[in-house]
């Protein structure tokens, strides 16, 4: 049997696809990069690929808004594929920029590309952040932390824009919530900086309603290997591979 | 063509809530809210309804096609490129645009309006010029202004011819001075000698290829006539270290590594531009600092970065920072903004964030350094061949940054703000990126025999380095421009960032081409290689450079530079030893909170320091923000080897003893490595030199100073493998002259086996046992910060041991380490031994009591403030002892309770908690970016 492959998708301004395919490859996984002007010509085929992962960068400059051109490319250009891709059940997860590129899409939190339900706007500092925080799971089902739940994940988080803005349609989206900030004593927190861009609720990351497609502000690549000082975020991508297998 | 225009507002603006606060704090205390609006301008046909989910989110941002700020409100100042200038977003809009199918946009532009209540008019005018846009490139766009097209447009000036025959010397200095050259009169007298036997005059593009190539800056003729460069590299020749790749000759020095691979470093200077316009400057910096990374050998990746800012005090009253100087907050605080900017998008951990003050830099010190990891197979460069194309890759070539050599050459003055502001450069990231992820897959396939980035002198000094000897040809019509009004000789020395240029072989070319291509990468064949040994450039259908690379590269005259011993005189200074448990706390809090020593953290958690996932410690502890003063990559994935990079910068060391300062540097860089379980035997170096304007004395202190490290470097067995100097640190204004500190900035590279047998700073174990281990001198107070504290900078600075027994110190903590003997352990440095014990305790929860009856004698606050580089902190299990002949004193215990107490025997002289003391070691600069 081949092995699943997962695509990690980059465009310009992506700067997070080496690290993400690393942790893949500890995790057990396989992975290809795959740039986004690739899909686009079709020299590559989203089809191809059991499950995929939009990393973190800055893609395009963050021209016009964080992740908003990777966004519009994806439903412009690869809706087709991306919305068989989302059909066929296979994961999706978007992290930092990526999680920014997949609501900019419409793919989180309601499946629509194309229909935007929430936005991850300006942390309320206005500053970039780079800290080292905890990460709560929650309950909610998703493949991506399945046997989790309840856990504290160290890791790190890099960004600009990572506070969460639902539009009226979407709110119950935030009930899908799958990570929040902590504190040290392990409770959502909105103290700054442990949740460090003032997002409402603590809301780290959430899923949509198949748990397939994850979205999340910090960075699971980086502490995955064990030169890493927290190596809880492995489990995530330890996730995806258990999932591909099954 | 139909041009249109989308007016978005967001319903909840943290940046213009920032600015609020920034102006309010520079003294606009009537302004009382700032709104923005930015604005797409958009051309061509297209329908605007498919371009909307584009150019707006109408979850946060309210789009309408006229302006929504209500000018009743407000005064408001629009924003925009100048029409010569093509904006950074705009291909980006383009390709966003086509991607929806809209390929009849033709072109885009974006402007920003920003609304002032609370000012009038003309006070929201110069708000915006002093902080808003830089004039080179930007303007304010007037209200009524008609806009028949977006597209750039504007028309060159023609070639112009310059003769120097039969001028007098007075008219040669009159005329470099007159059109911005800053040439030495010397330097004028050769290129007027030379003209006749080229038989015709100088273009005006050659006479400033000239005088460009020649400049201080480029040339490094301070440094050349004082034989520098050649000592330090006669000293890392003699060293002859093993894992010595490249050592001063190319972009940066490479190290041996791993598996085959190697790292290299590179520091550069950026403190003209920085000290006129931080925020260009500082972003600059980063960006032309990490293409000599990408420029290092075939091309290196880029791993890691630092930013050192040494400024005057940020918190200066304003009425004392000097006319026609920036207030050293904004530049701190702009510096800040712009290394987010660059480096967090290029994708590269931040290092060491560092911060220092000095009276003395009034010129600021601007220093950034990158470091790189490349297979060993492509760290050296092949000479290009006769028939190699010359790519052009990258960014745009504009009007930024034009003269930009010759300026930061001058000293700088009161009116130096206005006049060479265009010297300064516009950095954009994205261009930077999209050539980083290209260039080693252009590298892997062989494509490379050579590359270099287009730093100051632009495509004459890049293309006249790279084909000295062979000979270049270069057509500049195939120059992509942002700006189309630019003339031959400024499409030559423009200064436009992110911008490489490569050698490739001819057979590889459309295999390059096709890669830059697919990575969006804008290129064009700029031209070739050739046998003439020539340099020569065409313009439409004009010769306009015909240069023989002999003359441009080995005719400069290097004038003598005299030297004179500066006087010096030693003040002993007065300070009584504290005592009482009120002096003490006052010490303490005085010494945590100095700005050299204090929590610098707003700064630098606004810098990522994870990404690329190699990062396996950073510049803060695992927990909160303890500064480990260390940083170490794991470059290769999956692998245990690293590599350990440290900083040494002190300004007030400086001033007192350059020598001596100097030498100081280099063992605090090394030893901050050693304390960790770094070997000194497998570490390399880097210098950053900043000194004053040549004079005979600023000359004296630099050779001594060089002198020092270059005879250090031999004893020690560690090389220096790359460096840059500056010799223009002098600011004059109104007949003052402000000169920096002699500065000397040291990096270590060092390998080490298992990143995860790091010893970190933080403590362990309550009960453990801490020990001082090296030589001290509680008399020698000399530019350490206490001193500094009680208004003391003078005195005497401490003297190190000498190499043989600085060396069998590192041995002795390198054997612990293997025995693993020490728990944690930090080198000592600026704040001495207090602020070692403060932040160990702060990293780990725990807290340490210090027991001078353990000390040796000698005064007691001397001991805990004094700076002993070269010794260290180490803490090991209660029953550690060291031998008697290695220089140590047993400082106390670490404690379960997290308090920081001081006992005389039983008796306790003072003692405070870790929480009060990090309120005061977090307050300092917190004020001064808040």
């Amino acid at each position: 049997m081949i092995q699943a492959t997962t695509a990690i998708l980059y465009a310009p301004g992506t700067n997070c696809h080496e690290e993400t395919a690393a942790a893949i490859e500890l995790a057990g996984g396989r992975s290809d990069l795959v740039l986004l002007k690739d899909l686009m010509d079709g020299a590559a085929k989203l089809d191809d690929y059991q499950a995929a992962i939009v990393p973190g960068g800055f893609s395009y400059g963050d021209h016009l808004g964080a992740g908003r051109i990777f966004g519009t490319m994806l439903v412009a250009r690869l809706r087709d594929q991306l919305t068989h891709f989302l059909e066929a059940k296979k994961p999706l997860l978007g992290i930092c920029n990526g999680y920014q590129v997949l609501t900019e899409a419409g793919i989180l939190p309601g499946r629509t590309p194309g229909q935007r339900g929430m936005a991850l706007i300006e942390n309320q500092s206005a500053r970039f952040e780079d800290r080292k925080i905890r990460l709560i799971v929650s309950a909610q089902k998703c493949v991506w932390t399945e046997g989790l739940d309840g856990q504290i994940l160290r890791m790190p988080t890099a960004h600009g824009e990572g506070r969460p803005l639902l539009c009226a349609a979407a709110a119950h989206a935030e009930t899908r919530a799958v990570f929040y900030y902590g504190d040290d004593q392990g409770r959502p927190t909105m103290d700054y900086p442990a949740n460090p861009n003032g997002s409402p609720g603590a809301v780290a990351g959430i899923c949509d309603e198949t748990g397939l497609v994850l979205g999340l502000m910090p960075h699971p690549e980086r502490a995955s290997l064990p030169a890493h000082y927290s190596q809880d975020g492995l489990r995530i991508f330890q996730n995806l591979v258990k999932w591909l297998r099954q | 063509m139909a041009i249109q225009t989308i007016y978005t507002l967001s319903q909840d603006d943290p940046e213009a809530r920032n600015w609020l606060g920034f102006f309010q704090r520079r003294g606009y205390s009537r302004l009382t809210s700032v709104r923005m609006e930015r604005v797409v301008w958009l051309e061509g046909s297209f329908n605007i309804e498919r371009l909307l989910p584009l150019l707006v989110n109408p979850l946060y941002q309210v789009a309408a096609e006229k302006p929504q700020l209500d000018p009743k409100q407000g005064p408001i100042v629009e924003i925009a490129y100048r029409p010569a200038v093509t904006d950074p977003e705009t291909p980006s809009i383009l390709a966003g645009a086509h991607a929806l199918g809209e390929s009849g946009l033709q072109f885009a532009r974006l402007s920003r309006r920003y609304q002032f209540c609370g000012l009038d008019n003309a006070a929201a005018k110069s708000l915006a010029a002093r902080f808003l846009y830089n004039k080179v490139v930007e303007r304010i766009r007037e209200p009524n202004e008609i806009v028949t097209t977006l597209q750039p447009s504007g028309a060159p000036d023609p070639v112009g011819s310059i003769s120097l025959r039969g001028l007098s010397d007075d008219q040669l200095a009159a005329l470099s001075r007159q059109r911005s050259w800053y040439a030495p009169l010397s330097q004028m007298k050769v290129i007027q000698s030379h003209e006749p036997e080229r038989g015709r005059p100088y273009t005006d593009a050659e006479m400033e290829i000239l005088v460009q190539s020649w400049s201080d800056h480029c040339y490094h003729t301070t440094w050349k006539s004082l034989g520098l460069l050649k000592k330090l590299m006669a000293a890392t020749r003699q060293i002859n270290h093993p894992l010595v790749v490249s050592a001063f000759t190319d972009n940066a020095g490479g190290m041996e590594f791993a598996d085959g691979w190697v790292v290299t470093i590179k520091g550069e200077t950026h403190n003209f531009p920085s000290s006129i316009a931080p925020f260009g400057g500082i972003a600059t910096k980063h960006g032309g600092v990490i293409r000599d990374t990408l420029g290092f050998g075939k091309g290196a990746y880029p791993i890691g970065g630092t930013t050192v800012m040494g400024t005057m005090d940020p918190r200066l009253p304003d009425d004392q920072v000097p006319a026609g100087a920036l207030h050293p907050g904004l530049i701190v605080s702009e510096s800040i903004r712009a290394t987010a900017y660059y480096t967090n998008p290029m994708g590269i951990p931040m290092m060491h964030p560092v911060y220092r003050c000095h009276p003395g830099y009034a010129k600021c010190f601007a220093l950034g350094h990158s470091l790189g990891l490349i297979p060993k197979k492509y760290a050296l460069k092949e000479s290009p061949q006769p028939g190699d194309v010359a790519v052009l890759f990258g960014g745009a070539t504009g009007r930024d940054g034009i003269h930009g050599a010759t300026a930061s050459s001058a000293a700088m003055t009161g009116d130096t703000l206005e006049k060479e502001s265009a010297a300064v450069q516009i950095g954009h990231p994205i261009t930077e990126r999209r050539f980083t992820t290209a260039i080693p897959i252009l590298r892997d396939r062989d494509c490379i025999h050579s590359i270099t980035d287009l730093g100051a002198g632009g495509i004459s000094c890049a293309a006249g380095e790279m084909g000295a000897g062979t000979g270049v040809a270069i057509d500049l019509d195939t120059v992509p421009l942002k700006d189309r009004s630019l003339t031959a000789w400024e499409i030559l020395l423009s200064e436009s960032q992110e911008r490489m240029l490569m050698a490739v072989p001819a057979e590889k070319l459309d295999e390059a081409l096709a890669i830059l291509d697919r990575f969006e990468v804008a290129s064009c064949i700029l031209g070739h290689f050739t046998k003439t040994r020539r340099l020569e450039a065409t313009w439409r259908n004009q010769k306009v450079v015909d240069l023989e690379m002999s003359f441009l590269w080995n005719a400069c005259p290097i004038d003598s530079t005299p030297t004179a011993r500066p006087v010096r005189v030693e003040v002993r200074p007065q300070l009584s030893e504290v005592s009482g448990r009120d002096e003490w706390g006052k010490a303490v809090s005085n010494v945590l909170s100095h700005y050299h020593c204090c929590d610098q953290s707003p700064a630098g958690s606004r810098f990522d320091s994870t990404v690329q996932g190699r990062t396996a410690l950073g510049p803060y502890g695992t927990s909160g923000r303890m500064p480990t003063g260390i940083y170490v990559s794991a470059p290769l994935r999956g692998r245990a080897e690293g590599i350990i990079t440290t900083l040494a910068f002190n300004p007030f060391y400086g001033e007192l003893d350059p020598a001596g300062m100097a030498r100081l540097m280099m063992i605090e860089a090394i030893t901050k490595a050693v304390a960790a379980g770094a070997n000194y035997r497998e570490m390399v170096l880097c210098d950053n030199f900043y000194t004053p304007r040549v004079r005979p004395e600023t000359a004296f202190d630099l050779v001594e100073m060089v002198d020092a490290i270059a005879t250090l470097s031999v004893e020690l067995g560690t090389p220096f493998i790359s460096g840059k100097d500056s010799s223009s640190g002098t600011f004059e204004a109104a007949g003052k002259r402000i000169d920096v500190p002699p500065t000397l900035a040291v990096a270590a590279m060092g390998r080490v086996h298992d990143v995860n047998a790091i010893v970190t700073k933080e403590f362990k174990r309550a009960g453990n046992r801490l020990v001082l281990l090296g030589l001290t001198d509680p008399d020698s107070l000399g530019g350490t910060v206490y001193a500094d504290t009680r208004s003391h900078r003078v005195g005497r600075l401490f003297k190190p041991a000498d190499a043989q027994s600085v060396k069998a110190q590192w041995d002795y903590i390198l054997n612990l380490h293997a025995r693993r003997a020490c728990v944690s352990a930090s080198a000592i440095a600026e704040g001495g031994l207090l602020l070692r014990l403060f932040e160990a305790a702060l990293g780990s929860g725990l807290g340490a009591e210090v027991n001078f009856e353990s000390f040796p004698r000698g005064r007691r606050d001397g001991h805990l403030f004094g700076e002993f580089i070269g010794a260290c902190l180490l803490e090991a299990a209660p029953g550690f002892e060291i031998p008697e002949k290695v220089p140590h004193f047993f400082v106390g215990s670490v404690t379960a309770e997290p308090n920081l107490k001081l006992r005389e025997g039983n008796a306790v002289i003072w003692q405070e908690s870790i929480a009060n003391l990090t309120e005061t070691w977090s307050r300092t600069f917190r004020e001064v970016v808040k």
